[in-house]
């Protein structure tokens, strides 16, 4: 039995928004709805990385959540894939520049599907789960890490300090 | 020989059925949303595809206690469809959520810990009900044991409809539905005791909510007594009944829900047990 063929049977989502403006999250939350219903694709909003396998991102990664978002990223078991939604997912969009994000969430984790939009349509936001279920059958259960995390998190005094986290991830960059 | 072929064919194909029973329960649930929902299949499709993920512990023990909640909730399905002794089906259902508490407390994640909390105040909830409800039956039928009442010759329904009141009452906390689903709350504690595990491990948990359902619904049919046709009835009209309960409702908090089924379930199912007394 193959089991690989059942992971494009129940692909359970989760969504983090890494500083958009929450446009994004509410055409994701209205794929679950009664019009797009995603579930009967067998998709479910987990909330919870450690049983997900598809993680939707948006927002440009500002520089609060650019350490939940690696962390995040690590806790969810392989095989996973991420699809980064909207504009700022991807590029930045219209915070592009901006001081406080970096503009783009494949700077720090890797993406495998990009779905353009400011404010993307549910039905793009399905079509691109759609092809990361593709993604996702042909992917191992080998380890995948974050892409970029040379800049030093915040360590000032008081604050959290999660160097240790990065410092975990860098040498399996190198 | 017969009698003891079907028990035995039920707990062997406890998950399976309990499986079907969760599909069909989401269909449902989704068509009363006006949704479409997931094939029926779709809890073995989790399963499938949960045993193909990498392996992932937070610790040993974790691990271990969450598959210990499956086998012993399994034995107390067993005990519970053998005709064994209702009080003791109880404990033993009390010792497998008993483990899963212990699970979520042994991580150091926080909704683990709140989780873990509201389980073992849904427990304070639903165990003194019950226990007033096994009472009764035994004040009827002169026997603890679940056989008396599945051979009692006239439905326990007509002689303690409070009680089955009472139970219907407590059921949503402990299958977790709303209003009473404090201890999972998926959008305030993402699943609460189950949130630290993954892969592998977490369909011990998964598949043990599916054999919950199994024992809820055997709990549901020993109302019935030998009246099978009855007894089915029931468990369709209860089926339905915690799923349009389940979709109209708001969670209440782990206070309400408290003061509700100590004041109001406990209550009917006392009044129950005093009526079988002194009838
Ligand atoms: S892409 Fe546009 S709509 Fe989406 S989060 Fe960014 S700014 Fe908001």
């Amino acid at each position: 039995m193959n089991l690989a063929s059942y992971r494009k049977k129940s692909p359970w989502i989760l969504h983090y928004n890494a500083g958009g403006c929450n446009g994004c999250d509410i055409e994701i939350l209205a794929c679950l709805g009664p019009k797009y219903d995603i579930e009967r694709f067998g998709m479910i909003n987990t909330g919870n990385p450690k049983q997900s396998d598809i993680l939707l991102v948006t927002g440009p990664v500002t520089k609060r959540s650019r350490e939940r978002l690696v962390e995040i990223y690590a806790q969810m078991p392989e095989p996973k894939v991420v699809v980064s939604c909207g504009a700022c997912a991807c590029t930045g969009g219209v915070f592009r520049g901006m001081y406080n994000c970096e503009g783009g969430v494949d700077q720090y984790i890797p993406v495998d599907v990009y779905v353009c939009g400011c404010g993307t349509r549910p039905e793009q936001i399905i079509d691109g789960v759609v092809q990361a279920l593709g993604i996702l059958e042909q992917k191992t259960k080998a380890m995948e890490v974050s892409v970029r995390l040379q800049k030093e998190p915040l360590k000032e005094e008081g604050q959290i300090n999660r160097r240790n986290i990065a410092d975990q991830i860098k040498p399996a960059l190198s | 020989m017969n009698d003891l072929l079907i028990p035995v064919l039920l707990i062997l194909l406890a998950p399976l059925i309990g499986g079907l029973v969760y599909g069909f329960e989401r269909i449902i649930k989704a068509r009363m949303q006006r949704r479409i929902g997931p094939p029926l299949l779709q809890p073995f499709y989790d399963f499938l595809k949960l045993a193909d993920k990498r392996k992932m512990i937070v610790h040993s023990a974790h691990a271990f206690l969450g598959i210990m909640h499956f086998v012993s909730l399994w034995f107390a399905l067993a005990v519970l469809l053998l005709g064994g002794d209702l009080i003791l089906v109880i404990f033993l259902h009390l010792l497998s959520t008993s483990l899963i508490i212990l699970a979520g407390y042994s991580t150091r994640s926080i909704f683990s810990h709140l989780g873990a909390n509201r389980t073992a105040i849904s427990i304070l909830a639903y165990e003194p009900v019950l226990i007033i409800i096994a009472v009764s039956i035994f004040m009827l039928t002169g026997s603890f044991d679940a056989s008396a009442a599945f051979n009692w010759d006239q439905p326990l329904l007509y002689k303690m409809p409070l009680a089955f009141i009472a139970l219907l009452l407590v059921l949503p906390i402990k299958l977790k539905k709303s209003p009473f689903d404090v201890a999972e709350a998926h959008q305030e504690v993402t699943g609460g005791v189950e949130i630290e595990f993954s892969g592998i491990f977490f369909e011990a948990v998964y598949t043990a909510k599916w054999l919950d359902y199994v024992f809820c619904y055997t709990l549901v049919f020993l109302f019935a007594g030998n009246n099978i046709l009855l007894g089915i009835g029931l468990m369709v009209f209860t089926f339905f009944y915690l799923n349009a309960l389940d979709n109209s409702s708001a969670r209440v908090n782990y206070k309400q829900m408290l003061r509700f089924s100590l004041t109001v379930s406990f209550s009917l199912a006392f009044i129950n047990l005093l009526i079988n007394i002194f009838t």
